[in-house]
């Protein structure tokens, strides 16, 4: 998202179906929103103003608390203004700095519809536009608040100016003349609801305390409660006379409720998270839909989407579950789960989505080359290495006088690492196959990820002293999605180089050194 | 994401190296006063660390030994590391893609095709300036992918600027 003066339109867009020429304002209604917004980040402020107001008896300086607030979001209502012009869409903020967002519409990788509980009620969205550059000032082009109807059209409009843009003559572009609702955007029309790919079904709510998500949903509310216990001096009022001594029966008992409610908030983490998760197509963007409470629809040009990494942590895959991970240019990556297509589900289902969205089901069933023995040795040497000097310590520390059971973590720690060692040496695998590379690695968080060699913008060879000893490299494809890179973990040398050429042809080959 | 590549036989497990072309290191040294210019960092390093050591010596009255040793260390890594990191740096560009080398212990090679390079970037740091050397840095679409090489004679450097921004501005696209 350049913050530059608006440039020439470029000559693509010229037939595109945007037409919101004219400055406007946001929608009215977030004049609701915004002070209810501000309202919430000051509430510590007004929590502490409520208090100094109590204990003083005055009540002005309360009502300058709620005062400030509601002006902000009043001002920052009347200071947002945003056109679709000349190709271009942009965004205008601020009184005292004013800062123009401003991106071509061709530019468009991904749209954004996001709905807070508030808005929600109110009928609003928020449309954010990603393009793929790389954000830092982590501002993205945000319209906060549209109707919902008309953020769905523009969303519309955007996707397919920016597709006619890409690909002149696409099949799927502009076909007026289809029925349908004529919308705010213009001439182009509603389509018929198509059947989505894949929703939700509450069975997948097993999966919930497998996944990294639920886990940190349920610790965060524990951590959070407790802090609130702690806000209120229950900890201090709590007398120790009045605890029970501790029985065994007692921690038993405290440990299995802890537990249940662990899950408990893990289950209702992921089902606020993925509730009413619905994967469809729609001219030839991929939507997902997901949020039981703030909603967020994420759309994702298909020609956009590099690849897509199918992701088996060792716990989801004990539990039978895979999910799937979109590598696609435009995404904010610190947003948690933007990239998300499928979330945990059965085994099946995120395999059989990544064929379809792959248009092949070739790189998702393929079957992968191993890494050879060498690349198996460093697997083994280092999940042993550093788990040999921990159970030395330990043995060390029995041996010196320690308690004897010190032995029994020693020992766990080497099974434990055997058992990750061997599990990687089972993940590691590379292929090439039907015009997509295949690499896949890791135990804890193995994911297989299945990059569109088209979407590949350069290789990278990394390998240290030790790998190059073994004959082995690192190989990364980078590419503008996602993290930016997919690498191919401790392949033979040789088969690095021989992927790279047949790749990208002619890439690697001028390089070579014929022996 | 259909791709025109008709679907190969399956992959078979690859034999290792018999006669297969090796990747090759790229055509150009940087400049031999890189050398000098890393020496000078490792020395400085070298020297902090010696005396941060001599205080933990002096105060906690840690065996002169250890100060020995460590101090042999740290002269090993400022005789041979410079060294070792101006025999792996090198560039090469052709009229299709940049390949460049860097490292030492870890040796990273990396290649971008020349329709894929967004901006190319020059910049004389505060000590590389002291020594006639650049460093020029191109960058891709993508977050992991930019290539930098250190250490070069700035008139070349410059050219090799004003090469690849004439090439990647004659390729059509955006890049990504």
């Amino acid at each position: 998202m350049s913050d530059v003066p608006p440039a020439p339109p470029s000559p693509a867009t010229h037939e595109t179906q945007v037409h919101e020429v004219e400055w406007q304002r946001l929608d009215p209604r977030m004049l609701l929103v915004h002070p209810i917004r501000e309202v919430v980040r000051f509430l510590p402020v007004l929590i502490g103003l409520a208090v100094a107001g109590t204990a003083s008896g005055g009540a002005p300086w309360q009502l300058l608390g709620v005062a400030v607030p509601v002006a902000l979001g009043i001002g920052r209502y009347l200071t947002t203004r945003f056109r679709v012009a000349d190709g271009r869409v942009e965004l205008r903020r601020g009184l005292l700095s004013r800062r123009v967002s401003s991106t071509p519409i061709d530019r468009v990788r991904t749209v954004d519809l996001t709905s807070s509980l508030v808005q929600r009620v109110l009928g609003l969205t928020t449309l954010r536009i990603g393009t793929g550059q790389q954000q830092s000032d982590g501002e993205g082009l945000d319209l906060d608040g549209l109707p919902h109807d008309r953020a769905r059209a523009l969303r519309g409009d955007l996707l397919r100016a920016s597709a006619v843009a890409d690909a002149p003559g696409h099949p799927e572009g502009p076909a007026p003349g289809v029925p349908g609702v004529p919308t705010a955007g213009g001439p182009w029309t509603a389509p018929p609801p198509v059947p989505p790919l894949v929703t939700f079904d509450p069975a997948w709510l097993r999966f919930a305390p497998f996944t990294g998500t639920g886990l940190v949903v349920a610790l965060a509310v524990l951590g959070g409660g407790a802090q609130l216990l702690d806000a209120f001096d229950v900890w201090q009022r709590l007398d120790r006379d009045d605890v029970p001594a501790a029985s065994t029966v007692g921690l038993v008992v405290g440990g299995v409720v802890v537990l249940l409610v662990v899950l408990a908030l893990s289950v209702v983490g992921f089902l606020v998270a993925n509730g009413g998760f619905r994967l469809s197509r729609e001219h030839g963007s991929w939507h997902v839909a997901r949020g039981l409470l703030t909603t967020r629809e994420t759309s994702i040009d298909e020609e956009r989407l590099a690849g897509v990494a199918l992701g088996e942590p060792l716990a989801l895959r004990v539990a039978g579950g895979r999910h799937l991970q979109a590598i696609v240019t435009g995404i904010d990556r610190n947003q948690m789960g933007a990239a998300t297509l499928v979330p945990p589900s059965p085994a099946d289902v995120a395999p059989r989505v990544a064929a379809r969205l792959l248009g092949d089901p070739a790189p998702v069933e393929a079957p992968l080359v191993g890494h050879g023995r060498r690349a198996a040795t460093r697997r083994w040497v280092r999940a042993l290495v550093p788990a040999a000097v921990v159970a030395a310590v330990l043995v060390a520390v029995a041996a010196a006088g320690g308690p004897w059971w010190l032995l029994v973590p020693a020992a766990l720690v080497l099974l434990a690492a055997a058992a990750l060692a061997a599990d990687r040496v089972r993940g590691l695998g590379h292929a090439l196959v039907a015009g997509h590379l295949v690499a896949r690695s890791g135990s804890l968080n193995r994911s297989r990820q299945m990059l569109d060699v088209g979407h590949v913008i350069g290789f990278t060879l990394r390998s240290t002293w030790f790998q190059r000893r073994a004959g082995l490299t690192t190989l990364v494809a980078t590419t503008a999605g996602g993290s930016g890179a997919v690498g191919v973990l401790d392949v033979p040398t040789e088969e690095a180089v021989r992927v790279a050429d047949e790749a990208i042809p002619g890439l690697v080959s001028q390089f070579l050194a014929h022996p | 994401m259909a791709s025109p590549v008709p679907p190969p036989a399956l992959p078979t497990v690859p034999e290792p190296g018999r006669g297969t072309p090796a990747l090759r290191d790229p055509a150009h040294r940087v400049s031999p006063r890189a050398r000098v210019m890393w020496l000078l960092g490792a020395t400085v390093e070298g020297l902090f660390l010696l005396a941060v050591l001599l205080v933990v010596v002096l105060v906690w009255g840690v065996s002169a030994w250890w100060l020995a040793l460590l101090a042999a260390v740290v002269l090993a890594w400022v005789a041979v590391v410079p060294q070792w990191r101006y025999a792996v740096h090198r560039w090469e560009a052709t009229e299709t893609a940049v390949y460049t080398q860097t490292g030492w212990w870890a040796r990273e090679r990396r290649i971008a095709p020349m329709s894929r390079v967004q901006t190319v970037d020059y910049a004389e740091g505060p000590v590389a300036r002291l020594f006639g050397l650049a460093s020029v840095t191109v960058t891709t679409a993508s977050a992991a992918g930019a290539l930098s090489i250190d250490g070069l004679d700035k008139h070349v450097a410059r050219r090799l600027v004003d090469d690849l921004t004439r090439q990647a501005d004659a390729v059509e696209g955006d890049a990504t």
